[in-house]
């Protein structure tokens, strides 16, 4: 299997899915374990922004993501529908404990690339995570 | 995932949170409940044991930091104890750190505590 597609809603409470479905790509395709618990906080946190900065909090939306791996790299693509937000330009912290936010540092930090495209009206938001094939 | 919180009191008007599993954005509010209950301004220290948690997310350090303004405002100590690397790792990358008192373990804090009553007893 190299891909895996979920949606999920737009609630943090989904944010378990997310998990599971990342423990289960990495084991099922023979991926490195070591890059696990990067990626479980990486795509937490994007997740989190997604729900707090693309949709009013009252309404359901769709958010789908992807998972791919090439032999070397791990990529999660995340599409949805909001208003446009692109994580890796926000200066913007919700709360005054922070300046430009926890989340964005943590994904550039626990990733290797990001990237962020406006396509159709959708966000698409990609990280990619390399590794070195198991034996 | 879930989260497990236990607080108790500590000698000196002190508490310990002890936190396990999982401290994220489903869970974070839990943690900020008990906080809100339980850490005052008249508490001397607060003490957060971090020995079985194993995931920690913004949300989670949004409730820590809050939890260490409530001390810093009332001129109490924020200690932290047991941060597996995992947990370690996060502090490090938003550069957290520095300024907090943190210990490898139970023996390294009783040493920072007992330094610190002794100063106290001393009049310093």
């Amino acid at each position: 299997m190299h891909k895996q597609t979920i949606t999920l809603k737009n609630s943090a409470t989904e944010s378990d899915k997310l998990s599971e479905n990342l423990h289960y790509f990495i084991h099922s395709n023979n991926i490195s374990p070591d890059i696990h618990d990067d990626l479980r906080l990486a795509i937490e946190e994007i997740f989190i922004n997604i729900i707090s900065y693309a949709y009013p909090v009252d309404k359901t939306y769709d958010i789908t993501i992807e998972f791919s791996h090439t032999v070397s790299s791990l990529n999660i693509t995340f599409t949805d529908s909001g208003t446009a937000f692109n994580p890796l330009s926000c200066t913007t912290c919700k709360d005054d404990l922070c300046d430009g936010g926890m989340g964005i540092p943590l994904i550039k930090s626990l990733t290797d690339e990001q990237s962020y495209k406006r396509v159709k009206q959708h966000n698409v938001f990609t990280v990619t995570k390399h590794y070195t094939k198991q034996k | 995932m879930s989260l497990e919180i236990t607080i108790t009191p500590e000698k000196n008007n002190s508490k310990r949170i002890s936190i396990s599993g999982s401290l994220d954005s489903n869970t974070a509010p839990q943690l900020q409940d008990k906080v809100d209950a339980e850490i005052n301004d008249s508490i001397n220290a607060t003490i957060l044991d971090f020995s079985n948690l194993d995931f920690l997310s913004s949300a989670g350090l949004r409730v820590i930091f809050k939890t260490k303004k409530i001390m810093d405002n009332s001129g109490g100590k924020f200690l932290m104890v047991n941060l597996q690397p995992q947990i370690k790792k996060v502090f490090e990358i938003i550069k957290a750190l520095d300024g907090m008192n943190v210990f490898k373990n139970q023996d390294e804090m009783d040493d920072y505590l007992t330094a610190m009553q002794n100063k106290v007893k001393d009049g310093e």
